[in-house]
């Protein structure tokens, strides 16, 4: 960690970000953005998943992803900035070093749902339940998204534990 | 009035207490998730995107999207008595309130027109251009109101 923060500290994306009085407001009002984009795909995605709003046709979801992709997008490189711009501060903040957990985890969950639910997906009845299977990785994927955005909102007030 | 409010208990417990603020910081932002995430999907799929998922269906997420505008009405309360007289004197505060107010009479007057019209809402270009514009307007200031909040703190 502590080489990462040397190799960080001074270099000139470092001094981009933390450079404009403006850019920092920026990338978080585009991060909020992102997050709003992600969640609220995550939100009817995973809902349906889970086997609620049953009216919703389940197979033709899959049309709300680019959304969810688009938003992951934007924070994945907001995200990589605040990081470039303030190293020494995200690296040793607890709060941050859970929310880098729960998104792995949700990156994990996200390719167990590609690999394992998605090709059977075209099997299911578009206005049925849905095998437990799918609605573990609903649930787990809302309780880590969620979480993600929580722990994201308490950096500042998290210390370095 | 604001100084009075300052004083009242809520927003002591908001603004000194060790996790008052933090808690409600957090509730703030899964309500935004849960409100605006919802209603800019449905406007979305107004403007003709996810050919295959009916207006109607979606708009099953309705009172869900609406508990997320409760949440954050309530917890957007508690941080306001923090420090209110700050707040009350803040543009981009304001601008944020004046645009949330728009959007909540934007998704009324949207479901009052879908309580006649959504059936027809599911054909491919039957939706009107009328309802196209409100939900672009919907897009446009739950944006703006994401924009200001997060200005409050700059400005």
């Amino acid at each position: 960690m502590d080489a990462f923060v040397n190799a960080v500290d001074g270099s000139a994306v470092n001094q981009w970000v933390t450079g404009s009085a403006w850019l920092w407001p920026l990338l978080e009002i585009l991060h909020f953005i992102g997050l709003s984009l992600l969640l609220g795909t995550m939100l009817v995605v995973d809902l349906r998943m889970a086997g609620f709003f049953r009216r919703i046709n389940i197979i033709a979801t899959h049309k709300m992803l680019p959304f969810a992709f688009i938003g992951f997008g934007i924070n994945l490189v907001t995200g990589t900035l605040f990081l470039l711009g303030d190293p020494a501060r995200y690296t040793a903040n607890i709060g941050f070093r859970w929310k880098m957990v729960l998104v792995l985890v949700s990156g994990l969950n996200a390719l167990w749902f590609w690999f394992k639910i998605n090709p059977v997906m075209q099997g299911w009845d578009p206005f049925g339940d849905t095998p437990a299977s799918a609605k573990f990785v609903a649930w787990l994927s809302l309780g880590c998204w969620f979480g993600v955005m929580l722990l994201g909102r308490l950096i500042p007030y998290i210390g370095t534990g | 009035m604001f100084e009075w409010l300052e004083g009242t208990p809520v927003a002591i417990w908001v603004g000194e207490s060790l996790w008052g603020y933090p808690i409600v910081l957090g509730l703030h932002v899964i309500g935004l998730a849960i409100v605006v995430g919802i209603f800019v999907m449905r406007d979305l799929r107004l403007l003709g995107l996810f050919d295959g998922i009916s207006y109607e269906s979606l708009d099953s997420l309705r009172n869900l999207a609406w508990s997320g505008f409760v949440i954050n009405a309530i917890s957007g309360c508690c941080l306001f008595t923090s420090q209110a007289t700050t707040f009350a004197s803040s543009t981009p505060f304001l601008l944020k309130i004046s645009m949330i107010f728009l959007a909540a009479i934007c998704e009324a007057v949207i479901q009052h027109k879908s309580h006649d019209g959504a059936g027809a809402w599911d054909d491919a270009g039957a939706v009107a251009g009328s309802v196209r514009a409100l939900a672009m307007l919907s897009i446009t200031l739950w944006t703006g109101a994401i924009i200001s909040g997060r200005l409050i703190a700059y400005l």
